[in-house]
């Protein structure tokens, strides 16, 4: 059974240190708009954070035409290869969730992988163990 | 299925491991030696029309026979000797990039390329027909693999050309615009509108995210995706930025509904 990032909203304090943390890590560049885990602030201290579900039947992996998408099975996360991506962007329409996302520079999809092998960039910078990956 | 055979090969001079079936391309991608390419993507299959991946082989038993193969499409063998880079190449790499220079003079990708291998001017004589088309043959492929196969190409010679059947707005294509972000030269080009997406001569109308209003896709696309996928066509009526926003009232009402209690 592979290990799973945990979201406790609770906890959050809106610092957004995730995702200057993802967009470092996939990036190289801190930016709040490039990267793959999104915080959302409803006043009152109430916050939502959101990234991929890495859903069990994904939309993405189903209408992806080239098969760029596929789940590593030590992480159980979707990757993207993008070596075969083609840019159609038919994932981000597809996924009911808005989690994919398209990297308008090299033009091709974009999402959340888990940091791949590593521990979660995000989940390793978060001071207040909002993200955890347990 | 057949059983993966372990190949063992040099390329430039350093021994490598590789499955049988993979092109020397594969494995030089995968050990971080340049093979400069055009035409290729690792989706679609290799058609070797761009030639710029020419490496050179050898083999110990070919008695000193060598000659120059497009690394996209050349299966490993045991024992193969590969140079990715020497003069030769270098040349005969220079001369393709001089001729597709003269085919596309005002491609930006071609003069770039063709810099770097020293050609800042061709040195034949210009294609009197402007265009920045390399007949790299993507667009063709990727159109395929869509399922659609909507485009191909027409001609033989210095007259082929990237075409639509008969001149006309092709029946089987679907708006979906893969063939334009998959162009290495941006020579494929559409036009959208709040409404609209032309490409191929087509007007599609477009289908309009049900919260924002944002276009998100030709009609035909979507149906055509919806059945494709299986998926219905519920899953292509909202654009990303929409979905995200929907997740998040939902998982907000749930919350303001049922209060989490975290241990600390």
């Amino acid at each position: 059974m592979h290990k799973t990032l945990t979201i406790t909203p609770s906890r959050c304090i809106s610092c957004r240190t995730c995702e200057l943390a993802c967009s470092f890590k996939h990036a190289g560049v801190g930016g709040l708009g490039i990267s793959r885990i999104r915080t959302f602030m409803f006043g009152e201290g109430k916050n939502q954070i959101l990234t991929c579900f890495q859903c069990d039947e994904a939309a993405c992996v189903k209408v992806c035409p080239v098969e760029a998408l596929s789940r590593n099975e030590s992480t159980g996360a979707i990757e993207v290869n993008e070596a075969r991506c083609i840019g159609c962007g038919l994932c981000s329409i597809a996924c009911p969730f808005g989690h994919m996302a398209h990297d308008a520079v090299n033009g091709i999809a974009v999402k959340c992988d888990l940091c791949r092998a590593d521990e979660p960039a995000c989940a390793a910078f978060c001071p207040t163990r909002t993200l955890e990956y347990i | 299925m057949t059983t993966e055979k372990t190949i063992s090969l040099e390329i430039n001079g350093r021994i490598f491991q590789a499955q049988e079936g993979m092109t020397i391309l594969d494995v030089a991608q995968r050990e971080g030696i340049p093979i400069p390419t055009l035409c290729y993507h690792e989706a679609l299959e290799s058609v070797g029309a761009c030639r710029l991946c020419l490496v050179e082989i050898t083999h110990p038993d070919w008695k000193g026979w060598r000659g120059l193969v497009t690394a996209c499409l050349y299966a490993v063998e045991e024992g193969l000797q590969v140079t990715t880079d020497n003069a030769e190449i270098h040349n005969t790499r220079r001369t393709l990039l001089d001729l597709l220079l003269a085919r596309c003079p005002n491609s930006d990708v071609i003069q770039k390329l063709a810099a770097e291998y020293g050609v800042t001017a061709t040195s034949f004589q210009k294609n009197p027909i402007e265009t920045t088309c390399i007949l790299c043959g993507l667009c063709v492929r990727v159109c395929a693999v869509k399922g659609c196969s909507a485009i191909g190409s027409a001609r033989r010679g210095i007259q082929k050309k990237i075409a639509i059947p008969f001149g006309q707005p092709p029946p089987d294509c679907i708006g979906c615009a893969s063939c334009a972000h998959i162009c290495p030269t941006g020579t494929i080009k559409y036009e959208d509108t709040a409404d609209v997406r032309k490409i191929w001569g087509h007007t599609f109308k477009m289908v309009k995210c049900e919260s924002c209003g944002r276009p998100v896709m030709p009609e035909k696309q979507l149906e055509f995706e919806s059945e494709k996928s299986g998926l219905g066509p519920d899953y292509f009526k909202l654009c990303p930025v929409c979905s995200q926003r929907k997740s998040v009232e939902t998982i907000r009402s749930t919350f303001d509904m049922k209060p989490v209690e975290v241990a600390r």
